[in-house]
């Protein structure tokens, strides 16, 4: 009899258990299923700067990518002073391929699954510090100020952002990416437009069924693409990030080169430096020819973001090394200096200043962002005499 | 003899259902929320090198609001104003908070004949704690008792800014330091010759004590604090003055 209670109640409460777990199977599956799904650019890949209707340029801006509009065939303003490091494509057949697989990816980003937990309708971006996966929007975001992406170390950590209708950044707005976290696998996907304010520091490529805007002093570490209508720039610098070879029908990316960044201090000056490991050959994007990953072949690529004695004009930084291409500096997330010189002065404003280095370099070396910071005290006043005429 | 307690099916479902909730809740624990961050920036602020027009849009056709002066009517030294953001054609146009009435009124002046800066600073004072609270880059690094408007006086509430700081004579009131700030008294539209201006200053010649509501709407306090102050913060600081301080 007893045995048979206790098999009984055994079987009872294994019931119990397999019925609670199968329930719970199902209620976990949904934050599981919520894991961000890959989205692939493919030949959209090499694309910097793709516009619908057209792209329009203003100032002395640098694309370090291809260029290209497809089906509207405006590109205005492009020429000195404005740079293109890549190619052109108005209105070509590598620009139609590029819009059409802009369009899988755009869909692929629209039906990302949300977890109700990653639904940041009316919040503001800024000043969170978020985690691998998809986020929500029904309607518009605004980034006012620094959100932080934080891969946990995991490089293939994705961020996706499904917005529904429009994206706009205030100035001096910035997005950081932290713990392996790769601007290569950022997506914004907009419902509309996206609007960048002055001086924001923004990472991840933009999908925008419309238009997409950039003001003054936009440093963009990713794609800006938009589907139907005009991307419209301002003296801004727009660098493509070098990513894994998706898996596409044309190659047209692999792996820059696995640098390393160390970062000592003297009594003279402070010193980062980013080299290139060499782990991975590549080639610059959108020449149409496959790569080979190698890891004999080499960027070479090195900098050295060095941090000058401080004097009452500011702090001098620069930057030393091989192979460089371009270098765009920022202060606390606005633009610093122009005209691609590799050195500039930090105003010694009283506060914490974040000097950035953005570096971007010739062959397969990665764009690296190299950073110093540094305190300016209050210094202590000594207020004029005046009356005493207030209220009391 | 040890009574055992009869094992009933239900107790077995709880049993389950228990198990069940706590593999959800390990479940749900993995699940990463966004967190959010404090990174506080640095208060932008702008010098006027010129006299400007504020405005009530970014645009050189929009509506006067009033002329705003290069420098304080107290101690000459440069107007600086808190930025509050940026508009027009190519941004050439910063929205700023205006000194005097109404309070806390802003309005948009061009960014020509100007120069940018910042402030780590901010000042908040609590009336219902009558404290004066110092804040640098978004930490509080002071706590002062304070004395504050009376109920016929009050302090006004809201958001301004310090329009100069200056050094009083041993013998004036409040001495020995003020901080005059862009708000007014919402009674007094004129005091002791000047506009009705709030200002923190010092207890120097006045009296009453620290932590009570006894001033004509000024912000008191000991000349510790207010040299303290006067040392460190200049024009340009947010002062925001509240009901009770709210991190």
């Amino acid at each position: 009899m007893s045995n048979h209670l206790d098999f009984t109640r055994g079987r009872v409460a294994f019931i119990g258990i397999a019925v609670c777990f199968v329930f719970t199977l199902f209620l976990v599956a949904i934050p599981i299923a919520a894991k961000a799904a890959p989205v692939n650019l493919a030949t959209a890949q090499p694309f910097v700067v793709l516009g619908g209707a057209g792209v329009t340029n203003t100032g002395p801006s640098v694309l370090n990518g291809d260029l290209g509009v497809t089906p509207g065939t405006s590109l205005s303003g492009f020429g000195a002073p404005a740079v293109v490091n890549g190619a052109t494509h108005a209105n070509d057949a590598v620009a139609a391929q590029a819009q059409a697989d802009l369009t899988t990816a755009y869909n692929v980003a629209a039906g990302q699954p949300i977890a109700p937990g990653n639904d940041l309708t009316g919040v503001d971006l800024g000043g969170l510090t978020l985690s691998p996966g998809a986020y929500g929007f029904s309607t518009s975001a605004q980034l006012t100020g620094q959100l932080t992406l934080d891969a946990h170390g995991d490089p293939s950590a994705q961020f996706v952002f499904v917005i529904g209708s429009t994206l706009t950044t205030a100035s001096a707005s910035s997005v950081i990416l932290t713990n392996g976290a790769s601007p290569c696998n950022v997506y914004w996907k907009i419902g509309s437009s996206a609007t960048f304010g002055s001086g924001t520091a923004f990472e991840g490529n933009v999908l925008a069924l419309t238009s997409i805007s950039l003001n003054s002093g936009v440093t963009f570490l990713g794609r800006a693409l938009a589907r139907n209508g005009e991307v419209t720039l301002i003296n801004d610098v727009l660098t493509l990030p070098q990513c894994a070879t998706e898996t596409s029908t044309t190659p047209t990316e692999t792996a820059g080169g696995g640098g390393t960044t160390t970062s000592t201090t003297t009594s003279a000056s402070t010193t980062s430096t980013v080299a290139n490991g060499g782990s991975g050959g590549g080639k610059k994007p959108g020449k149409g020819k496959s790569a080979k990953p190698s890891a004999t072949k080499t960027g070479g690529g090195t900098a050295t973001l060095v941090r000058g004695k401080k004097s009452a004009s500011g702090v001098r930084a620069s930057v030393q090394g091989k192979r460089i291409n371009t270098v765009t500096f920022t202060d606390n997330g606005v633009r610093v200096g122009g005209g691609g010189s590799r050195t500039v002065r930090v105003a010694t404003t009283p506060g914490v200043h974040r000097v950035v280095a953005l570096v971007t370099f010739n062959g397969s070396t990665k764009a690296k962002r190299l950073a110093f910071s540094f305190r300016v005290p209050t210094p202590v006043l000594h207020p004029k005499f005046g009356p005493s005429q207030f209220t009391g | 003899m040890i009574e055992r307690r009869p094992w009933s099916r239900s107790r077995g479902i709880r049993l389950g259902v228990g198990t069940g909730l706590a593999v959800l809740a390990i479940g749900g624990a993995g699940a990463a929320p966004a967190s959010a961050a404090t990174a506080p920036a640095p208060r932008p602020l702008v010098v006027l090198l010129g006299d400007h027009v504020a405005r009530r849009a970014p645009s050189a056709d929009a509506g006067r609001i009033e002329a705003v002066a290069a420098r304080r009517p107290l101690t000459r030294g440069r107007t600086v104003l808190p930025v509050l953001g940026r508009g027009g054609r190519d941004d050439a146009w910063l929205r700023v908070r205006l000194p005097g009435r109404p309070n806390g009124h802003t309005g948009w002046i061009s960014s020509g004949r100007t120069r940018s800066t910042s402030t780590p600073w901010r000042i908040v004072v609590s009336l219902s704690a009558r404290r004066v609270i110092v804040l640098r880059d978004g930490r509080i690094v002071r706590r002062y008792p304070a004395i504050v408007g009376k109920a016929s006086t009050p302090t006004p509430r809201g958001s301004f800014f310090v329009e100069e700081a200056l050094r009083l004579s041993a013998s004036a009131p409040g001495a020995p330091f003020a901080l005059a700030t862009s708000a007014r008294s919402n009674v007094f539209q004129e005091f002791e010759g000047g506009p009705g201006q709030i200002a923190l200053h010092g207890t120097g010649n006045l009296s009453g004590a620290l932590g009570t509501a006894s001033s004509h709407g000024c912000v008191r306090l000991a000349p510790h604090a207010i040299a303290w102050l006067a040392s460190r913060i200049g024009a340009g600081v947010p002062v925001s003055i509240r009901s009770r301080y709210v991190a």
